[in-house]
């Protein structure tokens, strides 16, 4: 059977192919242990990470902008 | 909204990014993702549900059997999480005309993935003489020395300045493994250094022949 972190890796990947950026995240994080020295896996997982933390960003300041939105009608 | 607005474009650019490296392994990712699969049914413990999805995976994968999409590492891979289905369903299951044809199934892949993979290679080291054991280090030298003389009359034919047969030489240590000359270069290094040359990148393409010459050592032993 493959080892976790080969499983893991896989999975991430196959994740990032269906965009669930997050769960690839995850599943690169149990990956990482098994791949530091690889460099083209420590490329891809810090640029998925970077998006994620990009997307949580955005994700915070849309729902700020929300509130602002909700809060004028009603002054 | 000028930070949301770099946000919103860092996005995207690292959307993009990860897009073209899933583009670029398409292909490789289709592979990982059918060892994957396979992987989730070995670790099932119904049988003849192992069985029936066995039958389903082989079905869509066995054409990668004739192109050629595996690498050997893959199906080494395979081999081995074939195997242990094969373990489980001949123990377990031996009764069912499923699992009899998933383990007939398993054998052909097996066989033909091990026709391909057993491919006889046949690999010869640097060519010595008969009792180069028993030669003492003089001599050995000495054969070598002579061999190293043979590739710089080789390399030094129609050149006009030392260093183009250092290129070379250092070519052949890389392309070729070739040890000899890998110790002509060092040899030429050291002539041109003692002759005020500036040899450091001569010297940092020599480390890295000699890396690849030990590596390629390593993996003959």
């Amino acid at each position: 059977m493959l080892n976790p972190g080969e499983k893991a890796y896989c999975q991430a990947l196959l994740a990032l192919k269906s965009k669930s950026y997050r769960l690839a995240a995850e599943e690169f994080e149990k990956a990482a242990p098994h791949f530091k020295n690889d460099r083209e896996f420590n490329l891809i997982m810090e640029t998925n990470r970077v998006l994620v933390a990009v997307k949580k960003k955005i994700a915070a300041q849309e729902s700020d902008t929300i509130e602002v939105e909700e809060i004028l009608p009603y002054g | 909204m000028k930070t949301d607005f770099s946000l919103r474009s860092l996005e995207g650019l690292l959307e993009a990014f990860l897009e073209r490296m899933v583009h670029l392994k398409h292909r490789r990712l289709g592979v990982l993702g059918g060892i994957n699969r396979l992987d989730d049914i070995a670790r099932q413990n119904d049988p003849d549900e192992i069985a029936d999805e066995v039958g389903d995976w082989f079905a869509e994968h066995n054409q990668w059997l004739t192109e050629s999409v595996l690498k050997p590492a893959d199906i080494d891979r395979i081999g081995k999480i074939l195997g242990e289905i094969n373990g489980h369903i001949s123990a377990e299951a031996s009764s069912s005309p499923a699992a009899r044809k998933v383990v007939q199934e398993i054998g052909r892949w097996q066989e033909k993935s091990g026709a391909r993979s057993s491919k006889l290679v046949l690999k010869r080291g640097a060519e010595t003489t008969e009792d180069s054991e028993e030669m003492d280090t003089i001599s050995l030298f000495g054969s070598s020395f002579e061999r190293c003389a043979a590739l710089f009359a080789d390399f030094s034919g129609g050149k006009k300045h030392l260093l183009s047969v250092l290129d070379d030489s250092l070519k052949s240590a890389v392309v070729q493994k070739n040890k000899q000359a890998l110790l002509l270069s060092a040899y030429l290094i050291y002539y041109l250094k003692l002759n005020g040359y500036i040899v450091d990148p001569f010297v940092k393409r020599l480390k890295a022949a000699e890396r690849l010459h030990k590596e390629g050592s390593t993996a003959n032993a």
